[in-house]
Order: C-alpha cells, then structure tokens, then sequence
C-alpha cells in the first residue's frame, strides 16, 4: 500500500500548471487525504508553500529526490 | 563621495544603477567610469565589487533573466478556467515589465546578443505561457485534428507573440502609442481575440481547465 493517496507529476511543467493540477486533484480528495507531487521547476518550492499556506491545506513535506521537486499536501 | 553604504548595499547601488545604464544604452554603450559616476564613487571601488565591466554586465542578465513571477494568489482566487488563467497569468506578466521595463529592454538586448541568458527568459518567463497553452490546448484539442502538434505550437507562439509586441510598443517605443489603453483592457482583449483564433468559443470558456 503507498503512503499517500493521489499522485501528480507534473514534471517539466512550469508554474502555474503544477499548482492548477494540484488544485484540481485536490478538489477530488477527501479531508485527511494525501497528494504526492512531483515536479522539476524550481519555483514550485516557494509556490506550494504559499499554494498550502493560502489554501489551508497542509505541506507534509517537501524535498529533492533524484533531481526532482517531491511534494505531499494532505487535504484540509 | 558617498561612503556611508556597507558592502552589500554598495553592491546592490551599483548594479541598480548599471541595470538602468545597460538597459538603455546597451553593454558597449556604457563604460565603467559612466557607471562609477552614477554610483558616486571612483571606478578602483567599483572594481572591489566586480572585476570587470563583463561581470557587471552578467550579474545584471542573471539577476533579470532568473526572475520568475509568481502565479499562486491568481490560481488560488480563480476558478481555473482557461480564459481567467491565461487573463491572470498575462497581467501577472504585463505587471512585472510595468514595475521593471528593463527586464524586456535587456531580454531583447540579450537576443540581439545571442547571449545564453536569452534562453533563460524564456525558460523562467515566457515557459510558463508556452506550456500552458501547450497543456490545455493538447487536452481540448481532438486526436484525430490534422497537423495537431503545429496547431498546438502555433497558438502559443501566437499568444507570446501578441504579449510581447504589446509590451514592445507599449514600453520600448520612445513614444506610447498605447497611452490610451490599460494594461488590464489590452490583457482582456488579446485573450478574447486569442481564444476566438484558437476556435474556443464563448459556450466553452467556462469549462475547466487543468
């Protein structure tokens, strides 16, 4: 069983369209559920901060791996 | 002369005031005693800051070319549809040359130059309309339409275009020919006339976008 329940990668894609999918799969989730990201434009960092911030849901993490941006936004 | 400034603030006078000197007379266009003048301080402190006018001249280019406009607060207080993102992404846009023409005066520049960092503005600026027209665009647009991936890029470079030669006429002529238009109204219509080109009709631009 993976530890979260949607995915999105949305990489190679810059700013705004990783946060409009978010946005969009988000609205699909349940309160408490997860949504694991991944994207490559460096920009997403700050964005998803402000992205959760703004929307009241919460950044779980985020992180590097392999060369990728690693995001998990649970659903508030 | 002044030398109340620490370091850091030195630092950040001289390339304020080098960014505006290149901007509008290009690299060769300016010398560094021109820079050091407008600083008010002698070119041997000018040199503590940068070896060479080149450095200058790069530190400026990278500082403008890494600039990255932030599109989170339109797609928060939107409802994502396809024309309100791509009016809010193009007054995003419209609103950072606005507060800072030298950043189109120095992107054309660094065209003209064929200088790297050219890639950069569009890689950090202008990417962000291609690939969200490219996205949308590939999501409506039917499989079996003919010559789709040239369709596809087209529309965007038609919408970068359109952006462009308005903040060209409206920022780089020496005079504004556009001084009777807002930034905002000319957003609005460049997007209506875009969607119309691109055959998205009214009845379809409420559907959602990504």
């Amino acid at each position: 069983m993976s530890d979260f329940d949607s995915e999105l990668d949305a990489s190679g894609l810059n700013c705004p369209l990783p946060i409009l999918r978010a946005k969009k799969a988000i609205a699909g989730l349940e309160a408490g559920q997860t949504l694991r990201i991944i994207a490559t434009d460096p920009g997403s960092v700050k964005d998803f901060e402000a992205f959760c911030k703004q929307t009241g849901n919460e950044l779980l993490s985020s992180g590097e791996e392999g060369g990728k941006f690693v995001f998990m936004i649970k659903k508030s | 002369m002044n030398t109340r400034l620490s370091g850091p603030e030195r630092r950040q006078s001289i390339l304020k005031a080098s960014q505006q000197l290149f901007a509008d007379k290009g690299f060769h266009g300016v010398s560094i005693d021109e820079i050091a003048r407008a600083v008010n301080v002698s070119p041997a402190i000018l040199y503590r800051h940068f070896d060479s006018k080149q450095a200058l001249y790069d530190t400026v280019l990278q500082e403008l070319s890494s600039q990255r406009e932030s599109y989170v607060d339109m797609v928060v207080n939107s409802d994502a549809n396809f024309e309100e993102v791509l009016t809010g992404m193009t007054e995003v846009f419209i609103r950072s040359i606005d507060e800072n023409p030298n950043l189109l005066r120095i992107e054309m520049q660094s065209l003209l130059n064929g200088d790297p960092a050219s890639s950069e503005f569009f890689e950090n600026r202008w990417k962000s309309f291609a690939d969200y027209i490219n996205f949308s665009l590939n999501e409506r647009l039917g499989y079996d339409v003919a010559d789709r991936e040239i369709k596809i890029l087209s529309a965007s470079l038609m919408f970068q275009g359109m952006v462009r030669e308005a903040l060209l006429q409206k920022y780089l002529q020496p005079k504004d020919r556009l001084v009777d238009v807002s930034l905002n109204e000319l957003s609005h219509e460049l997007v209506t006339l875009f969607l119309k080109a691109v055959g998205i009709h009214d009845s379809q631009i409420s559907q959602k976008a990504p």
